[in-house]
C-alpha cells in the first residue's frame, strides 16, 4: 500500500535553507511540493489558495514569525516548524505543531518528522487526532510569555494587516468575532473579545462595557448621558456605551 | 607561625637588632652602677635576645585583639596585662640569671644588686613591650591593605574574564546553527561553495577568538573579521543582504577595541536586513578627522516590524566596552533616521607604535 501523497509547502526566508528542504524532500516518495514562500504573508496567501497538507515553517521571518501565520489561518494544514532556535519547541506543541526541526537537521530526521506527519494526518482522518487549538491558544501562543500583544493581525482576504496595538482606538463584539477599528478603518478578526482582551496590555485597554473594549488614549471625555448612563466620547468624535463595572474600571485606571 | 619567621635574613637582622640593643643595654647598667663593662655585656646581651624572642608573642595578641576590634578599652587592658606578664618574665629570668652570673664570675655582687638589675629590667620592659605591639600592629595593617590590593587586583582580572566570557557568549550560537544549515544545504547542491563556506566559518571563529583575547587591535584586523561574517551571511541572505564599505584607509592602524564592530553589524543584520522582505544594505564607514576616528555601521529597519528583546543588549554591550577601553573619550550614539538605524562610534585615533607593533608579532 503507498502512502496518500501529501501536499507540501516550504516557507522559509533563506534561500539555502529552502533548497536543502526542497532536496530532501524531492527524493522522498509521496511527497509533492506544491511552493515556496520566503516571508509571513506569503505564506498566509499560498496556505489560503493551495490548501497544502503539510507546511514546513520557519519561526523568525520578515514581517510575521510563523506564530503569526498561525493565527491568522482559519484551516491549518500539519505545521513542522524548522527553525536554528530551540527556544520556541514549547510554544510550537502548545499549538499542535507535528514536529519542531532544529537547523542543521539531516534526512533521517526529516523522515521520522514525515512518518509523524502521516500518523497524525491518519489519526484525524479517523476522528481522533487532538483537537484543533482554539484562536485563543494561538493568540496566547503568538507573543511571547509574560508579554503583551504589542500588533494585531488581521486578513481581510489573502491581505494581511498588521495593526500595531498603539493605533487601535477600540474593538467591538460581534458574535464570534471582534470588529477592530483602527484610524477610521475596521476588520473582522475570528476571536472573542475576551481573548483578544486578554492578550492587551490592561494598562492601556479598557473594557468599557460588555461589548467594548476602548484604548484609554483614545478617550477624549466621559459624559453622563442619562442617570447611571455614561459614554466615552472619543477623540473622533464616536460614542461608545460605559457600563456601571466599565466606569468603575476607568476610574480606577485613570 | 610569625611572619618573621618566613625568610632567614629576617631573622637574622632581627636577632643582630637585638644583640647591638643588648650591648647599648650593657653600657646603660654600666652606668647605672659601675662594673666592667665585659660583665654587663655577659649580663645584658643573653637576656637581651630572649626577650628579643618573647616580645614576638605582641603576634598573636595582637592578631586576636585587632584594632577595628569593638572595644578599645578591652583591647589596652589586654595589651598592658600582656606587657606586665612579658615584663614579669623578664624579670624572672633577670634574677635567675644574675644569681648564675655572680656565682660564675666570683665577684661579690649583693642580693639586693641583682634585684636592683632584673627591676631595672621589669620596668624597661613594658614599654619594649607595648612598642613591640605596636609595630605588631602596623605590620597587620600593611598585611590587610596589601592582601585587599590584591583582591582588587583579582576582582580585575575575573572581571576581564567574565567580560570576555560575555564576549564569547554574545557570539550567537544561531549563528553557527544557521551557518550549518546553509553549509548542508551547499553539500548537495555546490560542494565546492561548502567547502568555501567551512572554511571562511573556520576563518571567523578563529579571528574572533584571537581578537577577543587581545586589549586592542588595529581597526583594518575587526573589519576583516566583519568581512568574514558577512561573507557568512550573504550565503543565507543571497540578494537580500547588500554591504556598502566606505572605509577611509587612514583608519586602517587605528587602535579599536576587539569585537567592536562585530556586533554592531550582527546586530544590522539580525534586526534590520533579516527582517526586512526584500533585504536592503547595511553602510560601514570609516573616517578619520581633528585625531579622533568615526565609525558608522547603518542599517534598513522594517517600520512595522515591533521592537524585539535583545535589540538593546549587543548595543548596550558595546558601550560598555567602549567605556573601560577609554572611559569618556569615546562615543556611542544610535539612532533612526527615517527607516534607517545608525550606530555611530568615535573613538581617539591611536595608532600603535611601529615598535611595539613589532615587538607584538615576534
Amino acid at each position: 500500500m503507498t502512502a496518500p501523497l501529501l501536499r507540501a509547502l516550504i516557507v522559509d526566508d533563506e534561500l539555502p535553507a529552502c533548497a536543502l528542504m526542497r532536496e530532501y524532500l524531492g527524493a522522498e516518495p509521496g511527497i509533492e511540493i506544491v511552493g515556496e514562500c520566503a516571508n509571513g504573508f506569503e505564506a498566509v496567501k499560498a496556505i489560503g489558495e493551495l490548501q497544502p497538507d503539510l507546511v514546513f515553517l520557519d519561526v523568525q521571518m520578515p514581517k510575521l514569525d510563523g506564530f503569526e501565520v498561525l493565527d491568522l489561518l482559519d484551516d491549518r494544514p500539519a505545521v513542522v516548524f524548522c527553525t536554528a532556535y530551540d527556544e520556541f519547541a514549547i510554544r510550537a506543541f502548545e499549538v499542535h505543531a507535528v514536529d519542531y526541526l532544529l537547523k542543521p537537521f539531516g534526512r533521517e530526521r526529516l523522515r521520522e518528522a514525515l512518518t509523524r506527519v502521516r500518523e497524525r494526518l491518519a489519526a484525524s482522518e479517523a476522528g481522533s487526532a487532538p483537537a484543533a487549538p482554539s484562536a485563543s491558544e494561538l493568540a496566547t501562543s503568538a507573543r511571547a510569555p509574560g508579554q503583551h500583544l504589542e500588533r494585531v493581525l488581521l486578513r481581510d482576504g489573502s491581505q494581511v494587516h498588521v495593526v500595531p496595538v498603539d493605533k487601535l482606538d477600540y474593538l467591538e463584539a460581534q458574535d464570534d468575532y471582534v470588529e477592530v477599528h483602527s484610524e477610521g478603518r475596521s476588520w473582522l478578526k475570528h476571536q472573542t473579545l475576551a481573548d483578544l482582551e486578554a492578550a492587551l496590555d490592561p494598562s492601556r485597554f479598557v473594557r468599557v462595557h460588555r461589548s467594548f473594549v476602548v484604548n484609554v488614549e483614545r478617550i477624549a471625555r466621559i459624559e453622563l448621558a442619562a442617570k447611571d448612563n455614561r459614554v466615552a466620547i472619543l477623540r473622533d468624535g464616536r460614542e461608545l456605551p460605559v457600563s456601571r463595572a466599565g466606569y468603575a474600571r476607568l476610574k480606577e485606571l485613570l | 607561625m610569625h611572619p618573621l619567621f618566613a625568610h632567614r635574613k629576617w631573622v637574622a637582622l632581627y636577632l643582630i637588632g637585638w644583640l647591638l640593643g643588648g650591648v647599648l643595654l650593657a653600657l646603660f647598667f654600666t652606668m647605672l652602677r659601675p662594673r666592667p663593662l665585659l660583665h654587663a655585656m655577659e649580663f645584658a646581651i643573653p637576656l637581651n635576645l630572649i626577650f628579643g624572642f618573647v616580645a614576638l608573642s605582641a603576634w598573636w595578641v595582637c592578631r586576636s585583639n585587632p584594632l577595628s576590634g569593638p572595644r578599645p578599652v578591652r583591647i589596652f587592658t589586654t595589651q598592658m596585662l600582656a606587657a606586665l606578664q612579658v615584663s614579669a618574665a623578664w624579670f624572672v629570668a633577670a634574677s635567675l640569671w644574675g644569681v648564675v652570673m655572680a656565682r660564675a664570675v666570683s665577684e661579690t655582687v649583693s642580693r639586693a644588686e641583682i634585684l636592683q638589675d632584673a627591676g631595672t629590667l621589669f620596668v624597661l620592659g613594658m614599654p619594649l613591650y607595648l612598642v613591640s605591639a605596636v609595630v605588631h600592629y602596623l605590620v597587620i595593617g600593611f598585611e590587610a591593605s596589601h592582601a585587599a590590593e590584591r583582591r582588587i587586583l583579582q576582582s580585575d582580572v575575573s572581571a576581564r574574564e567574565a567580560e570576555l566570557r560575555a564576549l564569547r557568549a554574545q557570539l550567537d550560537p544561531h549563528f553557527l546553527f544557521n551557518s550549518l544549515n546553509s553549509i548542508n544545504a551547499l553539500v548537495g547542491s555546490d560542494p565546492e561553495g561548502a567547502r568555501r563556506m567551512c572554511e571562511r566559518l573556520g576563518d571567523f571563529m578563529r579571528r574572533t577568538l584571537a581578537l577577543g583575547a587581545k586589549d586592542e587591535v588595529p581597526l583594518a584586523e575587526e573589519l576583516a573579521l566583519v568581512d568574514r561574517y558577512l561573507e557568512i551571511e550573504q550565503v543565507r541572505f543571497g540578494d537580500r543582504l547588500q554591504i556598502m564599505r566606505e572605509i577611509d584607509p587612514a583608519t586602517a592602524a587605528c587602535m579599536v577595541p576587539p569585537l567592536l564592530l562585530q556586533p554592531l553589524v550582527e546586530n544590522a543584520v539580525k534586526h534590520g536586513v533579516a527582517r526586512r522582505v526584500e533585504g536592503g544594505c547595511i553602510r560601514i564607514a570609516a573616517h578619520r578627522a581633528n585625531g579622533r576616528v568615526g565609525i558608522v555601521v547603518e542599517n534598513p529597519v522594517d517600520p512595522d516590524a515591533p521592537p524585539k528583546r535583545g535589540q538593546g543588549v549587543g548595543l548596550e554591550n558595546v558601550r560598555r566596552r567602549l567605556e573601560a577601553y577609554r572611559g569618556r573619550e569615546t562615543h556611542l550614539e544610535a539612532w533612526l533616521e527615517g527607516t534607517r538605524f545608525r550606530v555611530e562610534v568615535t573613538l581617539p585615533a591611536g595608532e600603535l607604535p611601529p615598535a611595539v607593533e613589532k615587538e607584538k608579532a615576534s
